[in-house]
């Protein structure tokens, strides 16, 4: 069955494989147009380069009138990412227009990677440390680009990795 | 009646004296007795003088459609003064809080300035369609250009779009803020064009219902009464911290912030005060008790009346029930338990001491102002004790129900009295330390005493002489109106 949102996301995912945007990538699930998996790569000149950020967006039949629910499935070390993966993002929440598709919304978040706001803490440690300490807080961002790795090499085999993915769906 | 009371105001000073353990008054107490004399206005109850009540406050109810008129003539006169459309003019006065002289100056200074500003257009025109067949930037499909629509920031979008976007936020209870929906365009859209674009007749009357909420909430003005249930709009001559009573559904509540009035104790304070309750609530949980031990005999002691001065039913000692001291301390004169002596060298003590010391503190006015509340409760009892003794004494011929009824304008004075009492203690907690926290500290203890003298005579009505009952309800209203007079906020 085709609807205004399902349409409206055939068109942003032809839009993100005709235009793709640089560092971000992403595709609906294989049986399901309303879940999308993404990756975002860490930003160059960031703690985060070289970092590959797996996230999952969720649709509902209001988008894009209201915003997807996106989600680091990658472990995060950011001011404004919480424990579980969700973003503390404006464009997300009160300042969300219709006009946003996944492209931009993918972009904003690596830019949120570049620029962290430690004003709206979401991460209260890493806040901080961005703060006050921010080799300390460049330390941490280390150890989860590394194991931001470890997510692509070991996919499918490690059982918390897939239990992980299960939960998404 | 009031002609008596005003006669009686004269024993007045000898009345405050019989509590004083027969010390002599100080100067204090003389001044604050003359400060009495000096107002001899009528102390009816219901209907306060305008002139002297503290509490005095002109309002009136409206019903929906008085509300509309109203508000609508207000637009009008905007959209005539402004030459603007009546959606426009609505917005502007939404907006502004219905300052109209403001409005019309800055419109006139400078009309499309005080627009972007107002989020009512934008700085520069755009225009996003490309092309005889332009794409929808939302829905991403190509439409003829007359399918377009759009506000004054000049962002068209098609019709089915916008229609989905109203939907949408409707359903969310947004109508007055709804924005364009280009990215980072704050454009209002007003009334005119979502009442054009929407295609469900239903959606267009919940917009109208939220969208009266909206003007109604903006006007300093007005007021929805929050009875449940209840329809009402107060309208006020000024938007002040004072009493509000809905003859509908009874409900009496602050007009400037709508929750239980809350004098003298400020909108903003009381809001303080309250959270602080909520969240302190655990710690404050313990001191719930109703009962405690006599000082003198330790016999167990349940508190069953609102009144303070408890005496023991064993070995008849007069107590505080606040403080457990002595009741004959507690006298006009020296009264101290009201009062919260702090520590003096609390800055050069720990940090644990000071947060210690805190919580001390905020305990004492919790006590306090919680006691009050559950001695009104209490007292609600007393009141309709009162009403079925005074029954069977009309029944049985024993005078007729006006000659009974000053004893549940006692109770209903008392009720007043101890409510201004509880929510002084709020008002205390966040004082700063000074001569006017002592003056308040003061005439708190002074309420405080008479309140709980006309608590004991109430309770005891029946063998009160009548005359000093209707004394002690004069001194009582009086400590309370002086303690309004200097500190509510007018
Ligand atoms: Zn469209
Ligand atoms: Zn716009
Ligand atoms: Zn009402
Ligand atoms: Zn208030
Ligand atoms: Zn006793
Ligand atoms: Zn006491």
């Amino acid at each position: 069955m085709t609807t205004p949102a399902r349409r409206r996301l055939m068109r942003d995912f032809k839009r993100l494989q005709e235009d793709p945007p640089s560092g971000v990538s992403g595709a609906p699930s294989d049986n399901n147009i309303m879940l999308w998996n993404a990756v975002i790569f860490g930003p160059h000149d960031t703690p985060f380069e070289d970092g590959t950020f797996k996230l999952t967006i969720e649709f509902t039949e209001e988008y894009p009138n209201k915003p997807p629910t996106v989600r680091f499935i990658s472990k995060m070390f950011h001011p404004n990412v919480y424990a579980d993966g969700s973003i503390c993002l404006d464009i997300l929440q009160n300042r969300w227009s219709p006009t946003y598709d996944v492209s931009a919304i993918l972009t904003s978040i690596q830019s949120l990677l570049h620029d962290p706001n430690p004003n709206s803490p979401a991460n209260n440690e890493a806040a901080q440390l961005y703060r006050e300490n921010r080799r300390e807080y460049e330390k941490k961002v280390a150890a989860i680009v590394q194991e931001s790795w470890n997510d692509d090499d070991d996919e499918g085999e490690e059982d918390e990795e897939e239990e992980e993915s299960k939960a998404g769906s | 009646m009031s002609g008596d009371v005003n006669r009686q105001l004269s024993h007045m000073s000898e009345a405050s004296s019989c509590y004083s353990d027969g010390n002599s008054s100080e100067d204090m107490d003389e001044d604050i007795d003359q400060y009495y004399m000096d107002t001899t206005d009528d102390l009816d109850l219901d209907c306060p003088s305008k002139t002297d009540d503290p509490e005095y406050f002109e309002y009136e109810p409206l019903q929906v459609m008085d509300a509309e008129r109203l508000l609508n003539e207000e637009i009008e006169a905007l959209c005539t003064k402004l030459k603007v459309s009546p959606s426009m003019a609505k917005m502007l006065l939404l907006r502004h809080n219905w300052q109209k002289e403001e409005i019309i100056e800055n419109y006139q200074k400078d009309p499309s300035g005080f627009l972007i500003d107002s989020h009512l257009t934008s700085r520069r025109k755009h225009d996003n369609l490309i092309g005889p067949r332009p794409m929808c930037s939302v829905c991403c499909v190509n439409y003829p250009r007359d399918r377009f629509h759009g506000v004054t920031c000049g962002h068209m979008f098609c019709q089915d779009c916008w229609d989905m976007h109203f939907q949408t936020q409707i359903q969310d209870g947004i109508t007055t803020a709804i924005e364009c929906m280009a990215k980072e365009c704050p454009v209002l859209v007003t009334e005119d064009f979502v009442c054009e674009v929407l295609t469900q007749p239903k959606l267009r009357d919940k917009y109208s219902k939220f969208s009266f909420n909206d003007l109604i909430k903006s006007h300093p003005k007005l007021r929805f009464c929050p009875g449940v249930d209840c329809a009402v709009i107060i309208k006020a001559k000024e938007s002040k911290a004072k009493k509000v009573e809905c003859q509908t559904c009874k409900a009496s509540f602050c007009f400037r912030c709508g929750i239980s009035y809350h004098a003298p104790t400020e909108c903003d304070v009381i809001k303080r005060w309250l959270t602080k309750c909520e969240d302190d609530s655990e710690t404050a949980n313990y001191i719930s008790a109703h009962t405690k031990d006599c000082p003198r005999c330790h016999v167990c002691i349940e508190k069953n009346g609102g009144c303070n001065h408890m005496q023991c039913p064993e070995c008849k000692y007069d107590f505080c029930w606040m403080c457990l001291g002595d009741w004959k301390s507690h006298g006009s004169e020296y009264y101290e338990c009201s009062r919260y002596k702090e520590n003096p060298n609390i800055a050069n003590e720990s940090v644990h001491v000071q947060a210690r010391e805190a919580l001390k503190k905020y305990l004492f006015y919790y006590e306090r102002w919680e006691n009050h509340a559950k001695s009104l409760q209490l007292e609600e009892t007393t009141t309709s004790k009162i009403t079925t003794r005074t029954q069977e004494k009309v029944m049985n011929n024993q005078g007729t129900w006006i000659d009974w009824q000053y004893l549940l304008r006692a109770a209903a004075l008392l009720k007043k009295c101890r409510y201004t009492l509880q929510y002084t203690y709020p008002y205390a907690y966040y004082m700063d330390k000074g001569s006017r926290k002592v003056l308040f500290e003061y005439q708190q203890a002074q309420l405080e005493a008479e309140v709980e003298n006309l608590s004991w005579k109430v309770e005891r009505a029946e063998i009160t002489d009548r005359g000093d009952l209707e004394n002690q309800m004069d001194v009582a209203e009086k400590r309370r109106q002086t303690l309004l007079k200097d500190f509510l906020e007018v």
